[in-house]
C-alpha cells in the first residue's frame, strides 16, 4: 500500500511538472492563435503594440500622439510602453518571442538593441512607407520628408536600396560655445581650424580651456562631419565602410593630426568625468566658462537648463570649422529612428501608424516638446534656440549623415570602441596618434569581410 | 527494515522540492550558460549557429579580454588583502578592547553595506572629483592651491586602485560583522590565561584569535572572490562605464558590453564559462591551500 502511495505522489510530482512546461507552451501556442485570428479577421478591434524610449523629449507626447491616431482610427486601440530603460523592459520579453508592433529607438543606445536587430536581419522592410499617403492628407510620406533622410547607412543598412528604418526626430550637431563669453572678451567665433589653434592659445592664458567633450562618444557626429570637410563624401563613405589602405592616405593623415591636436588642447579633467553618470560635469564646463566648445545635440539645452552658469550665459552654436579659408564647414544631422521588428504580428497597422507620424496633427504634437521631424517647412515654423541652431544649414553648413556601415557582428571588434573611445587615451596621453590609427586599421581589417 | 525505508522516503520527499528547485534555476542554466558559448548568436532571434569552441579561440586571442581578465585579478587581490586585514583588524578592535562608542562604531562601519552600490558611486564620484572632490581638496592643503588636481578616475594608471577604494569601503563592514561573530564565541578564559603567560596583544591575536576563527576566514575567502566579482561590475558600470578606453573594464562588464551592445550573445556566455570556470578553480585552490587542523575552544 505504502508502494503504491509513494508511486502515486512521483507520478503525480512528474505529470505536474511536465504539465508545467506543456502548458508554457499551449500558452504561447494559443496566444499565437488568438492574435492571428485577430489580425486577421478584426476590422472592429486591433491593438497595436507600441515601444518608445523616453528620451528628453518626455513620456506624455507618445501618449498625445497615441490618442491622436485612436481617434482618428476607430478600432484601433495603443497600447504603449514608454521608458528611459527601454532595452531593459521589451528585451526579456522579445528573447521569448513576443515583440512590439513597432519599436521607436535609436541607433547607438546602451545596449544596441536596433543594431543588434540590424545586423540580425530581423527588420520588417519600411519601402512601401515612403509612397503611403499620410493619413487625412494628400500627399505621400516620400513627398513630406527631407530628401537624404532616408538615403543612408542608417536607414538603408543593407546597401539594397530599400529603407528599414525611419528617420524620426532630428538634430543638428556641432560645437556648442557660451556667446555671452565671446561677445564679453570680443572673441569671433573661429571659422577654420587655424583660426581655433590660435583662439585655444588666447584662452589658455586667462585659464580657459578650449575644448571639452561630454563622452568620448559625442566624437561620432563630430568624427562624421570632420571626415566629410578633410575629403569630401567619397572619403567618408570609404572610412565608414572599412576600404583597405584608407587610413594610409593623406586625407586620413589630415583627420587624425586634427583629432590628435584637439586633443592637446581638451581641458585635462575630461576623461574623467567622461562616463554615462557624470558627463554633464563637463558639460558644465561650458556653462562655467572653463572651457570654450563642446561637441553636442540641439538636447543640451533641456539637459542642461537648471545647471548654474556664468553670468550672461547664452548658448551659442556652430559647424564645425573649416580646414583651410572659404571652404566647407559641416554640421552632422543626428536622427532617431522607428521601426518594425521582423515578428511583429500587426505590421500593416503598425506601417499606418508610422505614416501617421508625418502628418501635421502629429508633427505639431512633436514639435510642442521640441521633437523636430525631417519634414520640409518644419524648420520655417521654429523660435527661440531652436531656431539658431536649425538654421545652421541655412548659414552656409553642409549637412553629414550616416554612420560606419552594418556588419554582421564579429565577435570582440566594436569599431566605435576603436575610433571614438580611445579619444579618451589621446587626451590622457596614454595613446600615441599612430597607436590609435593602428587601433582603427585593426578593427577595420576585421570588419570588412563582415559588411552586410 | 521498514523503519529504515520510511526514513529514507521522508528524507527524498523533503529533499526532492529543494533539489527541483535547484536544477531548475541554477543547474540548468548554467549548463545553458556553457551551451549559448557554442553557438554565435544575437541575442534575440532564433537565428542561431553552432560555431563549436570558435568564440573561445577568439576569447584566447583577444587582448582586450586578457586586460579585462588583468583587471579582474587585480581587483580581487587587492579587496581581498585590503578588506580582509582591515575587517580582521577592526573586529579584533571592537571585540577585545574596551573602545568608547564601540556600538556607534560597528553602526558606522556597517552602513556602507546596507547603501545601493550606486548611492556608494555617486558618494565616491564626488569625493574622487577632480576640481571640488574631497580628495583633491585635502591635497590643496599639503600641495598648494595652484596644482594641478588628480585625475582619480581619469588617469588610466590610477583609476582601477581608485575603484578598488570604493569597493573596499564597501565591503569592510560585512566581513567585519562576520569576523565579529567568531571572535564573540571565543572563550575570554584563553586570553586571561595567556596574558598571564606574558602573551601580549599581537601574539594573543596571532596565536588565538586567528587559528580559532580560522574556518570563518576560510569560508569568507571564497566569498571575496565571487562577491568582487560581482561588485565590480556594479562599481564599474555606475562609476567609469568601463572607462577612460577601457581601462576599468573587468570581465562581466566586457561580457555585458559583447553579449548586447555588441551583438554577440554566444561570445558574451564564452566569457561567462571563463568566469565560471576561473572563480571556481579559485575558490577550489583557495579552500585547498587554506586547509589546516581543525582547532575547537
Amino acid at each position: 500500500m505504502k508502494k503504491i502511495l509513494s508511486l502515486a505522489i512521483t507520478a503525480a510530482l512528474t505529470l505536474s511538472l511536465a504539465a508545467c512546461g506543456s502548458s508554457s507552451e499551449n500558452g504561447s501556442n494559443s496566444t499565437k492563435d488568438s492574435t492571428g485570428t485577430n489580425s486577421a479577421t478584426s476590422t472592429e478591434q486591433r491593438t497595436l503594440k507600441l515601444a518608445a524610449l523616453e528620451t528628453a523629449y518626455g513620456a506624455d507626447v507618445w501618449k498625445e500622439i497615441t490618442a491622436a491616431f485612436e481617434s482618428a482610427n476607430p478600432g484601433v486601440k495603443v497600447e504603449t510602453t514608454i521608458d528611459k530603460n527601454i532595452e531593459d523592459v521589451i528585451g526579456p520579453g522579445m528573447k521569448s518571442g513576443e515583440f512590439p508592433d513597432v519599436i521607436h529607438l535609436a541607433t547607438g543606445q546602451p545596449k544596441g538593441l536596433t543594431e543588434t536587430f540590424v545586423k540580425d536581419n530581423n527588420l520588417t522592410d519600411l519601402s512601401d512607407v515612403l509612397s503611403m499617403t499620410i493619413p487625412g492628407e494628400s500627399v505621400t510620406v516620400k513627398d513630406k520628408l527631407i530628401p537624404g533622410f532616408t538615403d543612408t547607412t542608417i536607414t538603408n543598412p543593407y546597401n539594397d536600396g530599400k529603407t528599414y528604418l525611419m528617420p524620426m526626430f532630428y538634430s543638428p550637431t556641432g560645437l556648442f560655445y557660451n556667446e555671452g563669453l565671446f561677445e564679453q572678451k570680443g572673441w569671433k567665433v573661429p571659422t577654420t581650424w587655424d583660426e581655433m589653434w590660435a583662439l585655444g592659445d588666447q584662452a589658455k592664458a586667462e585659464g580657459i580651456s578650449l575644448f571639452a567633450y561630454p563622452t568620448s562618444g559625442y566624437f561620432d557626429s563630430f568624427f562624421y562631419a570632420l571626415l566629410n570637410e578633410v575629403g569630401s563624401a567619397d572619403f567618408f563613405t570609404k572610412v565608414t565602410h572599412y576600404n583597405e589602405g584608407i587610413w594610409q592616405t593623406p586625407e586620413a593623415q589630415q583627420t587624425v593630426e586634427l583629432i590628435g591636436k584637439l586633443a592637446t588642447y581638451t581641458e585635462k579633467t575630461v576623461p574623467a568625468n567622461a562616463n554615462k553618470d557624470n558627463f554633464t560635469k563637463n558639460q558644465q564646463l561650458i556653462l562655467d566658462n572653463k572651457a570654450l566648445f563642446m561637441p553636442n545635440g540641439t538636447w543640451v539645452v533641456g539637459e542642461m537648463s537648471k545647471a548654474p552658469r556664468a553670468e550672461g550665459f547664452k548658448w551659442g552654436f556652430t559647424a564645425l570649422p573649416a580646414i583651410k579659408d572659404g571652404g566647407d564647414r559641416y554640421s552632422y544631422t543626428f536622427f532617431e529612428q522607428i521601426w518594425i521588428p521582423a515578428k511583429a504580428e500587426n505590421a500593416d497597422l503598425a506601417k499606418q501608424f508610422i505614416a501617421y507620424l508625418y502628418s501635421d496633427e502629429a508633427a505639431a504634437i512633436f514639435a510642442k516638446v521640441g521633437a523636430i521631424q525631417p519634414i520640409k517647412g518644419m524648420s520655417d515654423k521654429l523660435d527661440g534656440d531652436n531656431m539658431l541652431f536649425y538654421s545652421i544649414y541655412d548659414n552656409g553648413a553642409k549637412a553629414a549623415m550616416g554612420a560606419f556601415a552594418t556588419t554582421d557582428p564579429v565577435e570582440g571588434v566594436n569599431i566605435s570602441d576603436a575610433v571614438f573611445a580611445s579619444i579618451d587615451s589621446l587626451v590622457t596621453g596614454a595613446k600615441t596618434q599612430q597607436q590609435w590609427v593602428e587601433g582603427i586599421i585593426k578593427a577595420s581589417d576585421a570588419l570588412r569581410g563582415a559588411l552586410k | 527494515m521498514d523503519m529504515k525505508k520510511g526514513r529514507g522516503r521522508f528524507i527524498f520527499f523533503c529533499l526532492a522540492p529543494a533539489v527541483l528547485l535547484f536544477a531548475i534555476f541554477l543547474l540548468i542554466p548554467t549548463i545553458d550558460v556553457f551551451r549559448m558559448s557554442l553557438y554565435k548568436w544575437g541575442g534575440y532571434t532564433d537565428n542561431k549557429t553552432f560555431v563549436g569552441l570558435q568564440n573561445f579561440n577568439r576569447l584566447f586571442h583577444s587582448d582586450k579580454f586578457y586586460q579585462t581578465f588583468q583587471n579582474s585579478v587585480l581587483l580581487i587581490v587587492l579587496v581581498t588583502i585590503v578588506t580582509f586585514a582591515l575587517a580582521l583588524l577592526f573586529a579584533s578592535m571592537l571585540t577585545r578592547e574596551k573602545l568608547k562608542g564601540q556600538n556607534v562604531l560597528r553602526v558606522i562601519f556597517y552602513i556602507p553595506n546596507i547603501l545601493s552600490v550606486v548611492v556608494i558611486s555617486a558618494i565616491f564620484s564626488a569625493i574622487y572629483d577632480p576640481n571640488s572632490g574631497l580628495l583633491n581638496s585635502l591635497l590643496k592643503l599639503f600641495r598648494g592651491l595652484q596644482a594641478e588636481p588628480v585625475l582619480w578616475l581619469g588617469d588610466q594608471k590610477m583609476v582601477i586602485f581608485s575603484l578598488a577604494g570604493a569597493m573596499i569601503w564597501q565591503a569592510i563592514g560585512y566581513y567585519m560583522v562576520m569576523y565579529m561573530a567568531s571572535m564573540a564565541n571565543i572563550p575570554e578564559s584563553l586570553y586571561e590565561s595567556a596574558g598571564l603567560e606574558g602573551a601580549g596583544r599581537m601574539a594573543q591575536f596571532f596565536q588565538i584569535t586567528i587559528p580559532l576563527i580560522w574556518t570563518n576566514i576560510r569560508t569568507t575567502l571564497t566569498f571575496f572572490i565571487i562577491s568582487t566579482i560581482n561588485m565590480s561590475f556594479l562599481f564599474v558600470m555606475t562609476m567609469t562605464s568601463g572607462g577612460p578606453d577601457g581601462a576599468t573594464e573587468v570581465f562581466l562588464s566586457y561580457m555585458y558590453k559583447e553579449a548586447y551592445t555588441n551583438s554577440s550573445y554566444g561570445y558574451g556566455m564564452a566569457i561567462g564559462v571563463i568566469v565560471f570556470l576561473f572563480s571556481f578553480a579559485l575558490a577550489g585552490i583557495l579552500n585547498a591551500v587554506t586547509r589546516r587542523e581543525h582547532l575547537e575552544f
